[in-house]
């Protein structure tokens, strides 16, 4: 029973995770309707940042996730406006293949600056395991912190989205560029600050993912990327609740199926389980479902 | 001798409202039957539903005796019934002869196989194709556009080369989507001619939905009006055009 | 009736300068292995070209003709390279000629590869845009995780499975081919870049006959349009399903050279994972959707650009991922296509402008 808690906290844990990144993905797809195969690399240049502000710069802790933060930021809203913003109007394959020449020049740029050599990186938690029932099970600090971390990052993006003019331009811009532009919404700038958002996520989202995972190369991204990509598909991709929904079941299933199935066929399990949800429900668990109109 | 379509009591509902309610209507053969109402009236959805698009929520279609209720887009077709879309829905990439031949293909069949090999069966069948479209497109004067992309032609050849291909499925029934829209007087003009022509060289009974009401007292035999998803009247293109009612309905009070 | 046969002759002449490319640059290479001049790095990468532009005109029946996102190529690919590979090592002993037997493994591969296609393409087609792309990855990575988990082996009383471990298999005596991770080590080396000629060459044939046939027809339709598709009685399932089996099966084909190419076969995410997919789609793209010549084109020039950078070694994929960018911008930013437009009315004088219409 112990080891489930725990197998479970550390799911919720991964699964924080993914949610942090999914709402990157999902915010930007919403906005942009294009996949952003670089949101993975973004996280990596997030980590690796911190990392440097860390252990190189000596920073403090609080300061160097604001300097994480602030250089994913700068670096979401400079690959929009080299990258995306020029193919607005091109067709979304044109878009997808851009996204993944980023994703490969940050890859490759990480590589030449840190080489593939794997860096170990210092946890960002200084908090102590909590230990509960007699010490039984143990709770690590990155794990609370992690999932408190997404629950208020959840609960403030939703409060921000509903409550706040630029949130509701988000929204407008989301549902229709055209109309957005005609009630007066800065559609450009909305943009934008849809993709700094997104990146500064992934930036927390970098140092926590290497807080727990503490390896970091200039594929790290990667695969968190893709998985956290599923879990915005899985949530239905465009909804915020729907991005947090999905990183948790994701996380969640991913530990568990290596406790208690197969560590070898986690993963094989993971997408299985997106592709039956999508089969019952095609467009996600909170995805709305789109009708042509004839 | 029985009508060739016969819509009994039709209905549909999206989420508890009433879209198409008890439509009725009957079709002789080679009758050209105009369905009219104003803006929102449900016109389209009776296409869509006839066409199977939609699945209607009751009643009962009979084409030519068979009851094909409750079909899907594909298996209506191949039973009989063609149509155009409001919004013009070609293959855009396709060239004009190949449209025609997409409508073609279940009446002139050969298969995978034979295509990929290039078999005698695929050059004969295929010169069949390229011999039929042609004379289709010369009735709707596009055998010269032939080689056009489709999304190249002009709106008003699009019009017709969707009725064009519509009529390369070898029909019972030809459902026209408001043909005119878009057109200018000159255009609907030829447009009428084209229509009453493609009923009698092609012996074809052809139900038609339309606001030009130039066009439809023009050519149109019998009139349904549609209002509020409801049939308001039903007859004679004169009687129901003078009908105070339907004159009501388009005008309002 | 004229203009339809010189779209035809037109259509014709494309395909024989899309067959002639390809056997004019294997003599051209031909000549060169003949008399020496060609690289140990050019010779190695000569099989790697024929696999990858065969995956480039399988993807693009599906991207280009068939309008669907597929991320997950490299999947029917691992499947294709792995069955093949598997008859070879269980023949390898058996008195079959070596040339018979490798005929079976491409069937084999082919085969495979399709019923899997079929088997996928079932619930995966009825998704759509983005959707699909995420499906069709999910599966490839699904293939490629349980074909690393596999363990296969035959003794005398048949055939064992596991996906645990070696000991599971609970052979008496027999061989294990296939371990896990480790995969199938000394599948016979049956690939040349003849044999790889050939094969593209049966592929181009397929789809580029396909494409100007009856069923293609109905292929780009449903792709230009679904609902005016139905409307003419096409059925969207089956034409959808037929395009993406067989370019499955090509797709397996691939896999099928790359596996008789090197003496160990693993499923790597570098060879078998979505990024491999990606790559193929990114030949695809580059090339031209629909446009297969470019396929095969796109195919050859992006693999022989990092090795022909290997000179600037590290800089090298750097160099690919600003290539790619800039390509994509070039060719697709509407800003730039009106620059580009304009150098060209400045050079050719007016603008021909094809066909259009105003």
């Amino acid at each position: 029973m112990m080891s489930f808690i725990s197998y479970l906290l550390n799911g919720l844990s991964l699964g924080s995770v993914y949610a942090i990144i999914a709402l990157g993905y999902t915010m930007v797809y919403g906005i942009a309707k294009m996949l952003n195969f670089a949101h993975g690399d973004i996280l990596m240049v997030g980590g690796y940042t911190a990392f440097i502000a860390l252990n190189s710069m000596g920073l403090p802790i609080p300061v160097a996730v604001l300097v994480s933060m602030a250089v994913c930021t700068l670096l979401g809203i400079t690959i929009e406006k080299v990258a995306y913003k020029p193919l607005r109007q091109a067709n979304s394959l044109s878009v997808l293949i851009t996204a993944i020449g980023v994703s490969y020049l940050l890859q490759n740029l990480a590589q030449l600056i840190f080489s593939a050599n794997p860096k170990s990186f210092s946890s960002f938690v200084p908090l102590k395991p909590v230990k509960l029932a007699g010490g039984q099970l143990t709770i690590s600090g990155e794990t609370i912190v992690t999932i408190v971390t997404c629950i208020i990052i959840v609960t403030g993006l939703v409060t921000f989205i509903n409550k706040t003019k630029a949130g509701q331009a988000m929204l407008a811009v989301s549902e229709d560029k055209g109309a957005a532009t005609l009630m007066g919404v800065d559609v450009n700038g909305t943009i934008s600050m849809t993709f700094a958002i997104g990146s500064a996520l992934a930036a927390i989202g970098g140092i926590l993912l290497c807080s727990a995972y503490p390896t970091l190369t200039p594929t790290t991204g990667a695969m968190p990327g893709i998985k956290a990509f599923v879990a915005a598909v899985l949530g239905g991709i465009g909804s915020i609740p729907g991005a947090f929904i999905g990183g948790i079941i994701l996380g969640v299933l991913e530990n568990l199926a290596k406790a208690y199935i197969s560590s070898k066929l986690s993963d094989a399990i993971v997408f299985s389980v997106l592709i039956i949800v999508l089969l019952v429900k095609p467009t996600g668990i909170l995805g709305k479902k789109i009708m042509e109109k004839v | 001798m029985a009508a060739l379509l016969k819509v009994d009591s039709l209905g549909i509902s999206f989420g508890g409202l009433k879209a198409v309610d008890k439509f009725n209507v009957e079709i002789e053969k080679n009758e050209l039957y105009g369905l009219i109402g104003p803006n929102g009236a449900g016109k389209t959805t009776v296409f869509n539903l006839l066409t199977g698009v939609y699945k209607p929520t009751n009643g009962q279609i009979t084409l030519d005796g068979d009851n094909i209720t409750g079909l899907d887009c594909e298996a209506i077709n191949k039973k009989g019934i063609a149509r155009t879309f409001q919004n013009i829905r070609l293959f855009s990439q396709l060239s004009v002869l190949d449209n025609v031949k997409v409508g073609l293909h279940n009446n002139h069949a050969y298969s995978t196989l034979d295509g990929i090999f290039r078999t005698p069966k695929f050059r004969k069948v295929e010169k069949q194709m390229d011999e039929r479209a042609l004379e289709l497109l010369k009735v709707f004067e596009l055998e010269g556009y032939c080689d056009y992309k489709a999304s190249n032609l002009p709106y008003g050849q699009q019009r017709k080369l969707e009725i064009a291909r519509a009529l390369a499925t070898e029909p019972k029934l030809l459902l026209l989507d408001e043909p005119a829209a878009g057109m200018n007087p000159n255009e609907t003009e030829e447009l009428m001619n084209t229509i009453r022509l493609v009923r009698d060289k092609f012996d074809m009974t052809i139900l038609l939905i339309e606001h030009d009401m130039k066009l439809v007292s023009g050519i149109c035999d019998r009139l349904t009006v549609l209002n509020f998803g409801q049939v308001l009247k039903q007859g004679l293109t004169q009687d129901v055009l003078h009908d105070p009612e339907v004159i009501k309905a388009y005008l309002g009070d | 009736m004229d203009k339809v046969n010189v779209e035809k002759q037109k259509i014709f002449r494309s395909n024989l300068i899309t067959f002639g490319m390809v056997i004019a640059a294997y003599i051209v290479v031909e000549v060169m292995m003949k008399t020496g001049n060609i690289t140990s790095l050019l010779k190695g990468l000569l099989v790697p070209l024929c696999i990858y532009s065969i995956l480039a005109v399988s993807l693009n029946l599906v991207v280009g003709i068939s309008g669907e996102l597929s991320l997950g190529h490299a999947g029917f690919m691992c499947i294709g390279a792995f069955t093949s590979a598997t008859w070879s090592m269980l023949m390898k002993s058996s008195s079959m000629p070596e040339g018979i037997r490798f005929f079976f493994a491409i069937l084999i591969g082919a085969v495979s590869a399709a019923f899997f296609g079929f088997l996928i393409g079932i619930p995966v087609l009825r998704l759509k845009g983005d959707y699909l792309a995420i499906v069709t990855l999910a599966f490839g990575e699904i293939i490629k995780n349980l074909v690393n988990a596999l363990y296969f082996g035959v003794d005398a009383k048949g055939p064992h499975f596991s996906l645990e471990d070696s000991m599971h298999l609970n052979m008496d005596g027999g061989t294990i081919i296939i371990k896990g991770a480790q995969g199938i080590t000394g599948a016979p080396k049956n690939s040349n870049f003849t044999i790889g000629v050939i094969l593209l060459l049966i592929a181009l044939f397929i789809v580029l006959n396909l494409i100007n046939s009856r069923t293609g027809r109905a292929i780009m339709a449903i792709r230009d349009n679904r609902i005016a598709a139905e409307s003419v009685g096409l059925n969207i399932t089956k034409y959808k399903l037929l395009a993406f089996t067989i370019s499955a099966a090509i797709a397996g084909v691939g896999g099928v050279l790359y596996a008789h190419n090197l003496s160990s076969l693993q499923a790597l995410p570098k060879n078998f994972g979505y990024n491999q997919s990606i790559m193929i789609l990114v030949f695809v793209v580059m090339g031209g959707i629909g446009n297969i010549r470019g396929s095969v084109i796109a195919a050859v020039v992006l693999t022989l650009l990092p090795e022909l950078l290997r000179g600037l070694s590290d800089y090298r994929m750097l160099i690919y991922a600003v290539v790619l960018i800039f390509m994509m911008l070039f060719t697709s930013a509407p800003a730039f296509m009106q620059y580009r437009e304009r150098i060209m009315t400045a050079l050719h004088g007016k603008n021909k402008g094809g066909k259009e219409m105003d």
